[in-house]
């Protein structure tokens, strides 16, 4: 392996090639990212960064190693996998031994790219909400998932009239009924407005300055913000073989083609009985499928598997809540300790009698043991 | 070179033990422990590589 090349700019891309030199590569390694920044986190886009509590400065990784050639504002543009070559937006080819993936996802837009959707996706995202919420008064959020729940909290806390608008009950799919429950009365006891809109919703205006709904009076609003999940990023890749709209599939060591791997957001692996390919667009997933990724790329088949270990967290209305594992629709609510009325408890969850997955809300625990809680058995007295 | 951990920040994710474990380790508990206060010049880069995977920045290298 000498030249490896990677696409991307965010922490999957970091960490492969943090894991890459760990692992003894000593070529060179090209990172290419579309953005104008240097690399971020992305966590607090949503939260400190957007209510202004933390700094824009915060946000920067430590600076990258010095023996990378990383090249902001470079866009790939194709893929060519016989020849091993990068192609770059201007016509420029990188040729590469070893190619790694990590183009992550973009913000899911209701309107055309044009329409000037405001999004919370990337740093400039972030800042131009952030300027624009300083002065705004009211704010439309279409989606009631992770992001737009979190951004709905962070405006409350500025002092915004808000909205969020989905077509399902906020948070349900990714939390379950008990916690999702908790979480919706958490928002409107902050005196957020919850809309249900069954049929799904249009943006009116350009910038919006309303949403339509399908039934009752358009929600207008200073601001309109969608919040409607994310894309894969993996146009690039068209006609290379390689890449499908739901994400770029890859094998159990991360590979994606010889010569070729992938980590982050981008990726989509058959993960479970369903045999399905899904994404897990989460920090923690990036990093482990960034780490299997770089040792797969030098070691092929000698490489350990990528055993995914779900681990997502949020903070809103106050609640920090931290989960490990999956809650599965039909899943039984445990409270181990503590209890939601309180403000603070441990949660698990069985299905057909097994633990499935364990979570903190306002309850600090070492993630590790967190994690040995999401596939232990549930205490008896808390069962039933 | 000095690691230094802000403890109220740190949630133990642990993902800065696997960039440098022979510098940090997560103990029986899953709490964060440091092993090395000084960072020797050969660990200089999974020290840094450490502080960019902490996703609450509760990591800083001080000279």
């Amino acid at each position: 392996m000498r030249e490896v090349v990677i696409v991307g700019g965010s922490i999957a891309a970091v960490t492969a090639a943090d894991a890459l030199r760990q692992q003894g590569h000593d070529g060179p390694i090209t990172i290419v990212s579309d953005e104008r920044h240097a690399p971020y986190v992305r966590p607090p886009l949503s939260k400190g960064m957007l209510k202004g509590t933390e700094s824009v400065d915060s946000v920067f990784m430590a600076p990258l190693r010095a023996d990378l050639d990383f090249r902001p504002k470079t866009r790939a543009r194709g893929l060519d996998l016989g020849r091993r070559r990068v192609l770059l937006e201007g016509g420029e080819e990188l040729p590469y031994d070893g190619l790694v993936v990590a183009s992550g996802a973009r913000a899911r837009r209701l309107g055309p790219p044009e329409a000037g959707e405001l999004v919370v996706r990337d740093l400039d995202d972030a800042l131009r909400l952030r300027e624009i919420f300083a002065t705004a008064r009211s704010v439309v959020i279409v989606g009631g998932g992770f992001l737009g729940m979190e951004i709905a909290s962070t405006a409350r806390g500025l002092g915004l009239d808000v909205t969020v608008v989905d077509r399902d009950p906020p948070l349900v799919r990714q939390f379950g009924a008990f916690l999702a429950g908790h979480m919706t009365r958490a928002a409107l006891a902050a005196g957020v407005r919850l809309v249900r809109a069954p049929e799904g919703v249009r943006l009116a205006g350009t910038p919006a300055t309303a949403v339509l709904t399908g039934e009752g009076a358009p929600l207008e609003a200073d601001v309109i913000v969608t919040a409607a999940g994310d894309l894969p990023n993996v146009e690039w890749l068209a006609g290379s073989g390689v890449g499908d709209p739901g994400g770029l599939l890859v094998d159990e060591r991360c590979r994606v083609a010889p010569g070729v791997v992938a980590a982050g957001d981008v990726v989509a692996r058959v993960a479970d009985h369903t045999g399905l390919p899904r994404r897990s667009p989460h920090w923690g997933s990036a990093i482990d499928q960034a780490r299997a990724a770089a040792q797969a790329l030098l070691k092929g088949d000698e490489a350990p598997e990528y055993r995914p270990s779900p681990y997502y967290w949020t903070e809103q209305w106050g609640l920090d809540i931290k989960i490990c594992g999956r809650i599965l629709p039909g899943c039984e609510t445990h409270v181990v300790t503590g209890s939601m009325e309180e403000g603070s408890a441990l949660l698990q969850w069985t299905r057909d009698g097994a633990t499935v997955a364990a979570a903190t809300v306002n309850h600090r625990m070492p993630v590790v043991k967190l994690r040995k809680l999401a596939a232990a058995p549930v205490p008896e007295r808390t069962t039933g | 070179m000095r690691i230094i951990v802000d403890e109220a920040r740190c949630e133990g994710y642990g993902f800065c033990a696997e960039a440098a474990p022979h510098l940090l380790e997560l103990d029986d508990e899953g709490e964060l422990t440091v092993l090395a206060e000084q960072v020797p010049e050969d660990e200089r880069a999974n020290a840094e590589a450490a502080v960019r995977v902490c996703p609450v920045a509760a990591l800083k290298l001080a000279p």
